[in-house]
């Protein structure tokens, strides 16, 4: 009734995942998650989980729009007090004081004076976002420019020779084994804190994959208009570029969207190494323990990726 | 155009062209009659330098068919092909002017940029194959099967060929479109004086159209004349199933 092979493999696949969970110490997982469960059905009174979430959300929540400067670390006081929502605030405060003449400690009630920008930190993280944004858009520029005359190196139908093929696949297949992040780790090194390692990062990856994407679309490109040019006495180019491209431009830009969408998320990501954008503010703010700035930053992360997710669906969609 | 003892085998088994020689000397209208399987595809398609032989010598206007002579050979060539081979995201008048890339620098080839006169001549050639200024800046996709077709007529024709190759060029068309189709490939190559050679496997659009057949079989030419001489005896030797090529040969007239 069962195949024998099949049931053997099986028991081998349990007995290896059974290893593998005690190693990694699964039970851990299903006793913390089993707590959390019946904490929020009320059967318990705690779990580890529950705690760890509850004391996140309430660092989180309400999240930071507004900008509270002291006026004294401001220097551009008149300048920034232009913006027609901007105003001055001033709070009477407590302070302390030791009495020189008394050496007494003394209550005083002092006056503090803000610089109030009512969504001045919504305002700086879109800023961040959009310097996300222009990180991925470089990257992708350089990638699409780089990948275009090395894809056609690496498809098997045009590449000038076996060999340069060959390179060219081993090399395209290295850039894309490098995680963005870790390369990114050492291109800080190399160019400094900013975007610049976060572009050159995502750059060198993104070629990896265009250029193998691009090299496969050509290769399965419809031979025949390529063989009817080519019986006219057109060069390999001419065939290339006038039976080809045509053919594969709208899969090309595709390609190239999807690997926009995606550098979007990556640069985020690598901003936590120090190569620029939002992700590096979010590391700052995390390691400062803000979680309610945390909590503005992840919410236009979210925002901005559903918003490029849709708007690169439809203009996939009408491409095809 | 001569072809001398040509021999293609694909893998094992008997071989799609067993030494076929024969030559087209006059402007006409030639067709290759025959079966699928026949090794009709595969002798245009050797002609037309895109199936490596494993014997035998092709000439065109002359000019060995060898790796180095290959593209002045094909600038010889026009082709149509059973599929049409449209590039079917551009349009007729790009597809057509695309059949002159042979003709163009790499800097114009990039930019597509074709020069006027060419221009001038793609579009007149789609007014010639009845196409109208509308379906002429139309995607190829967005056409039927008879005007894409006509397109592929256009593109063969403005390389100005000295030889017309035509694999199966009406396999996809209905009957009413298909010998629509032959009657204009006719007029359009005998109005410019070069020679057609036309595979196709019907046996009554062959006696319509052509002012010689060549029957094929098994890859073996086995009946070579006019049309006069192609009688039902003939035909029903071409297209016996039995596989055996019969030593059927009636001398050209």
């Amino acid at each position: 009734m069962f195949d024998v092979r099949a049931v053997v493999l099986a028991g081998l696949a349990t007995i290896l995942l059974a290893y593998s969970a005690q190693r990694l110490d699964l039970g851990r997982l299903f006793g913390d998650v089993g707590a959390f469960i019946l904490a929020s059905a009320g059967l318990q009174e705690r779990s580890d989980i529950g705690d760890g979430l509850s004391g996140l959300s309430a660092g989180m929540f309400p999240i930071v729009i507004d900008e509270r400067t002291p006026v004294e670390f401001v220097g551009d006081l008149d300048a920034r007090l232009a913006s027609p929502l901007a105003r001055l605030e001033t709070v009477a405060i407590e302070e302390t004081e030791l009495d020189a003449n008394t050496l007494e400690m003394v209550e005083r009630v002092g006056a503090k004076t803000y610089l109030v920008e009512p969504a001045g930190y919504l305002f700086f993280v879109l800023l961040k976002m959009l310097e996300t944004f222009e990180i991925a858009l470089w990257a992708t520029l350089f990638a699409i420019a780089v990948s275009l005359p090395l894809s056609v190196l690496c498809a098997r139908n045009y590449s000038p020779h076996v060999l340069i093929y060959g390179a060219g696949r081993t090399f395209v297949a290295f850039l894309r084994s490098v995680p963005e992040l870790i390369s990114a780790l050492f291109l800080v090194l190399a160019f400094g804190f900013g975007p610049i390692p976060g572009i050159v990062a995502l750059a060198i990856h993104s070629i990896g994959f265009l250029a193998k994407f691009f090299a496969e679309d050509i290769e399965a490109a419809d031979p025949r208009p390529q063989e009817a040019i080519a019986v006219t006495g057109a060069s390999r180019f001419a065939v290339l570029r006038l039976a080809v491209i045509p053919n594969v431009l709208a899969s090309f830009t595709g390609l190239s969207l999807y690997i926009l969408d995606r550098n979007v998320r990556m640069a985020t990501v690598i901003g936590l190494v120090g190569a620029g954008g939002i992700g590096q503010e979010l590391k700052g703010r995390f390691d400062m323990f803000q979680y309610d700035r945390v909590g503005t930053l992840l919410l236009v992360i979210f925002l901005t990726v559903l918003l490029l997710d849709g708007l690169s669906a439809r203009i996939r969609r009408r491409l095809i | 155009m001569s072809c001398r003892e040509l021999v293609k085998a694909y893998g094992e088994g008997s071989p799609a062209l067993a030494g076929v020689s024969f030559q087209i000397d006059t402007p006409g209208f030639t067709v290759l009659l025959g079966s699928s399987g026949s090794g009709k595809t595969t002798l245009l398609r050797a002609i037309a330098g895109l199936v490596p032989l494993d014997s035998g010598e092709i000439q065109v206007d002359g000019l060995a068919m060898t790796g180095a002579n290959l593209a002045s050979v094909r600038r010889r060539l026009g082709m149509v092909h059973q599929e049409f081979a449209l590039v079917e995201r551009l349009t007729s008048l790009q597809n057509v002017l695309s059949g002159a890339a042979a003709q163009l620098s790499w800097p114009r080839l990039v930019c597509q940029a074709y020069p006027d006169d060419l221009r001038r001549r793609a579009c007149q050639l789609l007014a010639d194959v009845g196409l109208t200024e509308a379906q002429a800046n139309r995607k190829a996709r967005e056409l039927s099967g008879g005007q894409r077709q006509r397109v592929g007529i256009a593109r063969a024709l403005i390389g100005q060929p000295r030889l017309f190759l035509a694999d199966e060029p009406v396999a996809n068309l209905d009957p009413e479109t298909a010998s629509g189709l032959l009657t204009l490939l006719r007029e359009a190559v005998t109005s410019r004086g070069i020679g057609v050679l036309c595979s196709l496997h019907q046996t009554d659009l062959a006696l319509r159209y052509a002012d010689r057949i060549i029957g094929l079989k098994a890859g073996r030419i086995v009946f070579d004349g006019p049309p006069e001489a192609f009688t039902p005896a003939v035909a029903s030797t071409l297209f016996a199933r039995d596989g055996a090529p019969h030593a059927l040969t009636v001398a050209a007239a």
